[in-house]
């Protein structure tokens, strides 16, 4: 265990020199991301200067639980960030066997490689979100459950990377596995609203299938409501734990199934 | 004419091949584009319900539904990768590959983008103009479809393919300056789905910021066809939004060579 954070603490090290060398890359990215969000932000707003709520939610509600949803979201940026690039060309162009000769867990080694630090721009925003809106919505806050939460967190962008690792682990059967990360990756939008707008089969795809509902409403439902935090937090964890130790299983099946490819 | 098409259809062909090759990068973007509008659309059909009316804003559930896929696919359609490219080729020098060859540069890169768009309209623009089209007859029980709105889309979208293309070579120039292609990509979407109403309806915006929006260049892009489309414009306004795209079309066309003039100059190419 020592040992994996010595290697990481090292590997994040060489990405922070790199990003200092290339200053105006990491300031294009951060703004990038940024801007990214501030534009779903006007969404939000320019529709609420037409309604008081929107299915039961405040503005400040909605604003609370779109920022939170962005946390997880960047926090599984800033640390599996390089999982797209297994789908999308490493396997593809035969550089994963870089990975297989090193002394350490590949999955472990892929993902300490990159420290993206882009991922500033999705943390500044959620944060700043939340806290703006903190005011004006009332939390339920007590010492149980302000620990709960924290605790869901991680586990929220957990829930991020198991998808990732399954779907780039796709490429190790097809090579490319680029497009399927991006069609599910994309479904977390439908983690930014509560899930009571969707219709049923909807919801319960985002609840259980593609559970991007965890990393984002229901532990933010909890904070904002105080109800049922063995559904909202526990489910969290669980499904988080469940779809991480599916992802790993079906990243070794790709191993043990790698050819490698490329010139 | 001949020469033309000696000259540029092998790049047209080119641009299908890659298309075909890539079809699941394709198919990716396209099924990741839908579940956008889905999303889109249970937001909105919440946001009907909250506001208690048959009309928001001037829109109807109906039409929110065409305009929510319609701009999706347009913007799918007048979509340009040149940024991306020419950006990769930048870096890795490969562009003198096209500098060197008795073409010109740009319609070189045009004509790889247009086999790949025709493709597109196949495969995924009759498509859904056809689901919208049954969808818009289940709900009002009348054909709905309109053939010379339709031309007008075709029209309009054309032009903007062309304004969207100079637009994203703007952008691929950026590679002489910046290497995080990446997140120049992100800034260029979000800017662009915002300011070409993608994301929220322009009519929907506070009046002075939808003045100076329906102005740019990015409405050209996306909003003017797909208004167009569901006959919401009347005759005259019609004929000022086509002129206007034809104005930028011609102005953006003037930029991207200004730019390409300055930074060819830059342009500095390691090993090859």
């Amino acid at each position: 265990m020592r040992r994996f954070f010595r290697i990481y603490r090292i590997l994040a090290a060489q990405n922070l020199k790199r990003v200092m060398e290339y200053k105006a890359d990491f300031l294009t990215g951060a703004v990038s991301f940024l801007i990214d969000q501030a534009v779903g932000i006007a969404f939000i707003f320019i529709i609420f200067s037409q309604i008081p709520q929107l299915s039961g939610f405040t503005f400040e509600q909605i604003v609370f639980i779109y920022g939170f949803s962005q946390i997880p979201k960047g926090l599984d940026h800033l640390l599996a960030d390089n999982l797209w690039c297994v789908g999308y060309f490493i396997v593809r162009k035969g550089d994963f066997d870089k990975y297989l000769t090193r002394p350490i867990n590949p999955l472990f080694h892929v993902i300490a490689e990159t420290f993206q630090v882009d991922a500033i721009g999705e943390l500044v925003v959620g944060i700043s979100l939340m806290i703006y809106v903190s005011g004006s919505v009332n939390l339920y806050i007590t010492p149980l459950s302000v620990i709960l939460f924290l605790i869901a967190i991680p586990f929220a962008a957990l829930i991020y990377t198991a998808i990732k690792i399954a779907t780039a682990a796709l490429a190790f059967w097809i090579k490319s596995s680029g497009f399927v990360i991006q069609m599910v990756y994309g479904m977390n939008e439908f983690a930014k609203y509560p899930t009571t707008i969707y219709s049923l089969p909807v919801r319960l795809l985002v609840t259980y299938i593609i559970p991007f509902a965890f990393a984002g409403y229901y532990p933010a439902l909890y904070i904002l409501t105080g109800n049922d935090p063995l559904f909202n937090i526990g489910g969290t964890v669980l499904i988080s734990l469940i779809f991480m130790a599916i992802a790993t299983f079906i990243w070794h099946k790709g191993l043990s199934a790698y050819e490698s490819a490329g010139s | 004419m001949n020469k033309i098409r000696k000259q540029y259809l092998p790049f047209a062909r080119a641009g299908i091949q890659t298309l075909i090759a890539y079809r699941m990068n394709f198919l990716g973007f396209v099924i990741g584009g839908l579940i956008y509008c889905f999303v889109m659309y249970y937001l909105w059909k919440a946001v009907f319900l909250s506001s208690g009316g048959s009309t928001f804003m001037g829109f109807s559930m109906t039409d929110m539904v065409l305009y929510l896929f319609l701009s999706n696919m347009t913007s799918q359609l007048t979509f340009s990768s040149v940024s991306t490219d020419i950006g990769e080729e930048i870096r890795d020098g490969s562009i003198v590959m096209r500098m060197i060859k008795p073409v010109n540069t740009d319609m070189s890169y045009l004509f790889t983008e247009l086999g790949g768009a025709f493709m597109k309209l196949i495969v995924f623009g009759l498509p859904v103009i056809l689901g919208l089209e049954t969808y818009r007859f289940a709900v009002s029980g009348t054909v709905m479809f309109d053939p010379l709105n339709f031309l007008l889309y075709f029209v309009s979208a054309s032009l903007a393919y062309l304004i969207s293309f100079r637009v994203n070579l703007c952008f691929g120039f950026v590679a002489f300056y910046v290497k995080n292609l990446w997140g120049i990509g992100i800034l260029k979407n979000s800017i662009i789905g915002f300011l070409s109403g993608t994301l929220i309806p322009l009519a929907f915006m506070p009046d002075i910021l939808r003045i100076i929006l329906e102005y740019m260049p990015f409405a050209s892009m996306s909003y003017t066809p797909v208004m167009l489309y569901m006959g919401k414009y009347e005759p005259t306004e019609i004929l000022l939004r086509i002129s206007l795209q034809l104005v930028w079309a011609v102005l953006i066309y003037g930029l991207s060579k200004l730019i390409w003039a300055g930074a060819v100059k830059r342009l500095s190419v390691q090993g090859g």
